[in-house]
C-alpha cells in the first residue's frame, strides 16, 4: 500500500456537494414515499383498481346517483294535482321557494330552525363529547377497559332511534316525566307549570338530537385520540409545555380529522332529520325535513324535489365549510 | 445483557442512584373526567332506564309516569303472545305484528350489513392507490353520507317508477339502506389502510406468497376487524332506519315502521318499552359475547415470550430493590 503519499481529497468534494447529495437522497426518498402512497407500483395496477372500484360504484350509481338525478329532473317538472307531475320543464318550483327569500317563507323558516337545531347540536356534541373521548382514550390505561367502557357508551345506539324517541318524549320529557318530577322535587317547578317546557317542544327536540347523535362525535374523536403518539405528548411536556399548550399544539391537531368527521356526521344527519322530530314533537315542531316530507305525502313531488335539492345544496356548502379545518383523505 | 451488568466494578456515585418506588400522585383530571363519564352514561341511558322501569307496569299502565302497578311481566309477555288475560279481561297484543316486523328487520339488516362490509372493503381497496378521478369518487362516497334519508327514498321511488318497477323491502329499501352504510364502512376501512404497513405485504411476497395467498393469509386477518366494523355499521343503520324505508315499503315490514305505525294509531302501550328494552339487552349480549370470543382467541394466539428481556429472565428491567441489593451486595 502506498500510504506514504496520501492522495489529495477529491477537489469537488465540498460541503455544497454533500448537501446536494443529501438533497437528492431526500428527494429520492420522497419520490419513493409518494409512489408508495399513490402512483402505481406495478404495471396493470389501473385494472386492479378498476376491478376493486367497480362493484361499489355500480351499486352507488344505481342506488344513489340515479335516484338523485331523477330528483333533480323532477324538480324541473310541472306539478299536477291529479297525477303528481307532468314532464313539462319549468323553473317555477324554485322561484316559488326563493320568493320571498325571507323567514316569512315557511320553507326558509323551517330551514333556519333546522340549521339552529343542527348547529347547536354540533357544538354541544363537540363540547360534551370531547371529554368523553378524551377520558376513554387518554385516562383509561388498559385496552380492555377502554373497549368495555366504549361499548357501554355505544350500546344504546343499537336500540332503534324511534323507540328511544318515544322513551324520550313521554317518560322523560313529559310534564309528569322524570325530568320535571325531579325539578318539582327540587322545588323549582310544578306539574301544572313546568319550569322547562319540554314536552313536544323545540327544546325537547334539541336535547334529543344531542342525546341521539353525540356518539357520532365521540366515536371518531376517540379513535383518533387513541392513535395520538404518546411520545409526542411526553416530548411536549419535557420541553416545558403545560397541559393547555400540549393539548393545543400536539393533541388537537392530530384529533382534528375526528372532530371534522364527527361534525359532518351530526350536521348532515340532524339537518335532514324527519322521523325523530315528528315522534318527539308530535308535529308541533317543523324542520325542513318535515316540510319536504309533508310536500311528498301530499303528492307535491316536484315542489318537494326542488325543496330537497336546495337542502342538499346547503348541506354540501356546510360540509365544504367544515372540511376546511382538515384534509380528510390524508389525515384520517 | 446479563444480570452481571448490574454489578458495578467499583463504587460509583451514579450507581447508587436508586429508582424510587413510583408514588402514584392522585390524577384529579382522571377522576373528574371519570365522574363526567358516569354523568354522560346516565344522560345516554336515562330514556332506556325509564323505559325499562315502565315496561314492568301492570296491565293498566300507560306510556308515561306515574307508574301504575301492580308490577308484573304482562307487557313482556305481550310481545310474545297474542292475548294476555287479566281475570275476565282479555288484552289483545301486537305480538304478531312485532314478530313479523322483527324478523323482517333482522334479515334485511343482516343482508345490508353483509353488502356494506363487502362493498366498503372493495371500495377502500381501490382507494389504496391514487387513480384518475379519485377525488370525485371520494366525494361521491361522501355524498352517500350527506343525502338525507327520505330524499333518497323519494328519488328511488321516482326512479323505479320510471323503470316501471315496484319498490319493495328487498328490492329498494335494502339498496337504499346500504347506500347509507357504505360511507361509514368506507371511512372505517380507509382509517385502517392509512395505518396499514404495506411492507408486511411486501415481506409476504418476498417470502414467496403469491398475491392471493398474501391477501388471504396476511392482509385479511389484519384488517378483518375493520370489515366487521363496516358490517356492524350496515346492520345497525338498517336496523334503526325509518326515513329511508318508509316511502318504499307498504305495510309495517320493519320494526321502526311498526313502531311508528303504533304511534300514529295512538296505540302506544308499555309493550313498546318491553320491546325496546329487550332489543337493547339482546344487542348488548351479542356484543359482549363477541368481545369475549375475541379476547379468548387473542389470548391463545399470543406468543408465550413477549420480548427478549423476558426470554433472558430480565423481566422487570431495573427495579429498585434488585438494584439496591446489587449495590449493597
Amino acid at each position: 500500500m502506498s500510504s506514504s503519499s496520501t492522495p489529495d481529497p477529491p477537489p469537488h468534494l465540498d460541503l455544497a456537494d454533500i448537501e446536494e447529495d443529501e438533497l437528492e437522497v431526500e428527494q429520492e426518498h420522497e419520490r419513493a414515499l409518494g409512489e408508495q402512497r399513490g402512483a402505481q407500483r406495478e404495471r396493470g395496477g389501473g385494472w386492479v383498481t378498476l376491478a376493486w372500484a367497480a362493484p361499489g360504484f355500480l351499486w352507488l350509481g344505481f342506488f344513489l346517483i340515479a335516484p338523485l338525478v331523477f330528483i333533480v329532473l323532477m324538480s324541473f317538472w310541472t306539478p299536477d294535482t291529479s297525477v303528481g307531475f307532468v314532464k313539462d320543464w319549468t323553473t317555477q318550483n324554485y322561484s316559488d321557494l326563493v320568493h320571498p327569500f325571507s323567514l316569512d317563507n315557511a320553507y326558509w323558516k323551517d330551514m333556519w330552525r333546522s340549521f339552529q337545531i343542527s348547529a347547536i347540536a354540533v357544538a354541544a356534541c363537540l363540547v360534551f363529547g370531547f371529554p368523553v373521548a378524551y377520558f376513554l382514550a387518554m385516562k383509561v390505561e388498559k385496552l380492555q377497559y377502554q373497549i368495555a367502557l366504549f361499548i357501554l357508551a355505544l350500546a344504546p345506539f343499537w336500540t332503534s332511534f324511534i323507540t328511544r324517541s318515544v322513551a324520550w318524549a313521554y317518560p322523560l320529557m313529559g310534564s309528569h316525566g322524570a325530568l320535571n318530577t325531579f325539578l318539582v322535587k327540587l322545588g323549582v317547578s310544578s306539574y301544572d307549570h313546568p319550569l322547562l317546557n319540554t314536552q313536544f317542544t323545540q327544546l325537547s327536540v334539541q336535547l334529543a338530537m344531542i342525546q341521539l347523535y353525540i356518539l357520532f362525535m365521540v366515536t371518531p374523536i376517540f379513535f383518533l385520540l387513541a392513535q395520538v403518539d404518546r411520545h409526542a405528548i411526553e416530548a411536549a411536556r419535557d420541553l416545558g409545555g403545560n397541559w393547555w399548550s400540549t393539548f393545543r399544539e400536539v393533541v388537537l391537531p392530530q384529533t382534528m380529522p375526528g372532530v371534522v368527521i364527527g361534525s359532518i356526521f351530526i350536521f348532515v344527519l340532524t339537518m335532514g332529520e324527519y322521523g325523530t322530530v315528528q315522534v318527539i314533537s308530535q308535529g308541533a315542531v317543523t324542520t325542513v325535513g318535515v316540510y319536504i316530507q309533508t310536500q311528498i305525502v301530499g303528492t307535491q313531488y316536484p315542489q318537494g324535489a326542488a325543496s330537497a335539492v336546495l337542502l342538499v345544496f346547503i348541506l354540501i356548502l356546510g360540509v365544504f365549510a367544515i372540511t376546511r379545518f382538515s384534509n380528510l383523505r390524508e389525515d384520517i | 445483557m446479563s444480570s452481571s451488568a448490574y454489578a458495578p466494578a467499583m463504587e460509583r456515585t451514579q450507581d447508587s442512584v436508586v429508582k424510587r418506588q413510583y408514588k402514584p400522585k392522585r390524577d384529579w383530571a382522571k377522576w373528574g373526567l371519570a365522574t363526567y363519564f358516569v354523568i354522560f352514561l346516565i344522560f345516554l341511558y336515562a330514556p332506556m332506564i325509564l323505559m325499562a322501569i315502565l315496561s314492568f307496569q301492570g296491565y293498566q299502565g300507560g306510556v308515561t309516569f306515574p307508574f301504575s302497578g301492580p308490577a308484573g311481566l304482562d307487557w313482556w309477555r305481550s310481545i310474545f303472545v297474542n292475548e294476555v288475560h287479566h281475570g275476565q279481561q282479555v288484552i289483545f297484543t301486537n305480538a304478531d305484528g312485532i314478530r313479523t316486523a322483527g324478523e323482517g328487520s333482522l334479515w334485511v339488516s343482516l343482508a345490508a350489513g353483509a353488502i356494506v362490509a363487502f362493498l366498503a372493503f372493495t371500495l377502500s381497496m381501490a382507494f389504496r392507490r391514487r387513480f384518475r378521478g379519485d377525488g370525485v369518487a371520494f366525494y361521491i362516497i361522501l355524498l352517500a353520507l350527506m343525502t338525507p334519508g327520505f330524499l333518497l327514498g323519494l328519488g328511488t321511488q321516482i326512479f323505479w317508477k320510471a323503470m316501471n318497477q315496484e319498490t319493495s323491502l328487498w328490492h329498494t329499501a335494502l339498496g337504499t339502506n346500504t347506500v347509507w352504510g357504505i360511507p361509514f364502512g368506507f371511512l372505517v376501512m380507509t382509517a385502517i389502510w392509512n395505518r396499514y404497513d404495506d411492507h408486511i405485504d411486501e415481506a409476504a411476497r418476498d417470502l414467496g406468497a403469491n398475491a392471493a395467498r398474501t391477501f388471504g393469509e396476511v392482509t385479511l386477518p389484519l384488517v378483518w376487524t375493520g370489515i366487521f366494523g363496516a358490517f356492524l355499521f350496515g346492520f345497525t343503520l338498517t336496523w334503526n332506519d325509518f326515513d329511508r324505508t318508509a316511502l318504499l315499503v307498504v305495510g309495517n315490514l320493519t320494526l321502526p315502521l311498526e313502531i311508528v305505525g303504533l304511534i300514529q294509531a295512538a296505540a302506544l302501550r308499555p309493550d313498546l318499552y318491553a320491546l325496546g328494552t329487550a332489543t337493547t339487552l339482546v344487542s348488548l349480549a351479542v356484543i359482549v359475547t363477541f368481545l369475549v370470543v375475541l379476547t379468548i382467541r387473542s389470548r391463545f394466539r399470543r406468543a408465550p415470550v413477549q420480548s427478549v428481556e423476558e426470554e433472558l429472565g430480565l423481566g422487570g428491567g431495573i427495579d429498585a430493590e434488585a438494584a439496591e441489593q446489587v449495590v449493597e451486595g
